[in-house]
């Protein structure tokens, strides 16, 4: 047993804060008192193990999809490269086409580096809105039943709007103002899809 | 990863997300075992960990390099942590606070005591069953190495109450680790 009001001087003791003529003289306690001497172990043999336990825990899953759809929030007058990859990407592109952009300030839309094909703004919007899926079909659990239905019911009618204009755009590939409905469409598709997605990770 | 992390950081402050995501994997294991640890909880240490990058992310241009970054970090993640837990203590008043003292003297996660010794033997989940703010101080201290003067500012507790809280929570595990 530890002798009483030795408590805090023990800890300290094996902490080594105590100022040098107070360590001295609960060191000769300590040597001449079988319980504070157990104490002492016991509570160095603690710091060790506590010393001595992994620093590092892998999580159960991969926490870096929900990590990654919410880097775009980053509020930043200044905007970088790969500040569009993922979603943000193929919507900049479309910012010019449609002329109407809620995502980017105006004056980014006219600065971003030109190149990127049709094929590859499509296969952007999709690759995103897979992943937006894919982190979403993990996260669900966590969103409320009816909002997971609304979430679901909006989908379904936007995937409607994407299928009929791309087939349309098929036929008349040149077609503007399809494009301008297709991107509308994969637009509010992403743009619902990171919304569920935000709402799930910080519910 | 063979890459500078010198590097990976200043990419990342350009807003490079792969270079972000590369720093991630090299610290997430930390970050990670830290909330896991401050809030006895995998399933709300996963969304803290989510939380500690994604506030690391937009205030990665505030990083100046003066510490490493994991030490910028993990302090980044000790706030996330407490700005969390003091909200939902707030949201549930009646859970987290008590008029009885000698309440906080009984470890929360008493209920698998018929798994023999193997339990009490086991400082993981010995601490994992202190009460919170014992728990929290003893894992900030004697864990990762913090002193009272930085646990007060982090945590918004006296430095008095600190070591009350870690002294308390080494006496309530010497008795787990002799039961
Ligand atoms: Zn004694």
């Amino acid at each position: 047993m530890i002798c009483p009001d030795m408590e805090v001087k023990l800890n300290e003791y094996v902490d080594g804060t105590l100022p040098a003529a107070e360590r001295a003289l609960v060191a000769a306690h300590v040597a001449g008192c079988a319980g504070c001497r157990a104490a002492v172990a016991e509570l160095q043999a603690l710091l060790a193990a506590a010393g001595a336990l992994p620093k590092s825990i892998p999580p159960r899953r991969d926490l870096w999809g929900g990590i990654a759809v919410r880097l775009g929030q980053r509020a930043t007058g200044n905007v970088q490269r790969a500040f569009w990859t993922g979603a943000l990407a193929a919507a900049a592109v479309f910012a010019i086409v449609v002329g109407t952009s809620r995502l980017l300030p105006p004056s980014t839309a006219l600065h971003r580096p030109a190149g990127q094909g049709w094929a590859a703004v499509t296969a952007d919007y999709e690759q995103s809105a897979a992943e937006l899926v894919a982190t979403l079909a993990m996260e669900r659990g966590r969103l409320r039943p009816e909002t997971v239905a609304l979430v679901e019911r909006n989908l379904r009618i936007i995937d409607a709007a994407i299928r009929e204009s791309r087939a349309a755009l098929e036929r008349d590939p040149g077609n503007a103002e399809l494009r301008q409905l297709f991107a509308a469409a994969y637009r509010q598709k992403v743009e619902l899809l990171r919304w569920a997605t935000r709402v799930a990770t910080s519910s | 990863m063979a890459s500078d992390p010198t590097d990976l950081i200043h990419r990342a402050q350009q807003g490079d997300q792969a270079a972000f995501e590369a720093l991630y994997r090299q610290h997430v294991g930390r970050v990670y075992a830290l909330c896991l640890r401050l809030t006895s909880d995998p399933a709300q240490a996963e969304e803290l960990t989510q939380d500690a990058f994604v506030r690391a992310w937009q205030r990665l241009a505030s990083f100046r390099g003066e510490s490493a970054l994991g030490s910028w970090l993990y302090r980044l993640t000790v706030n996330v942590v407490f700005l969390h837990l003091r909200g939902a203590r707030r949201r549930s008043l009646r859970v987290l606070t008590t008029d009885d003292p000698s309440a906080l003297e009984r470890p929360a996660g008493g209920e698998g005591e018929s798994d023999g010794p193997a339990v009490a033997l086991d400082l993981e989940r010995a601490v994992a069953g202190l009460p919170p703010g014992a728990r929290q101080v003893f894992v900030l201290h004697d864990v990762e190495g913090y002193r009272h003067e930085e646990i007060a500012r982090l945590t918004g507790v006296a430095v008095g109450t600190s070591k009350a809280q870690l002294f308390r929570a080494r006496r309530l595990l010497r008795e787990a680790l002799n039961r």
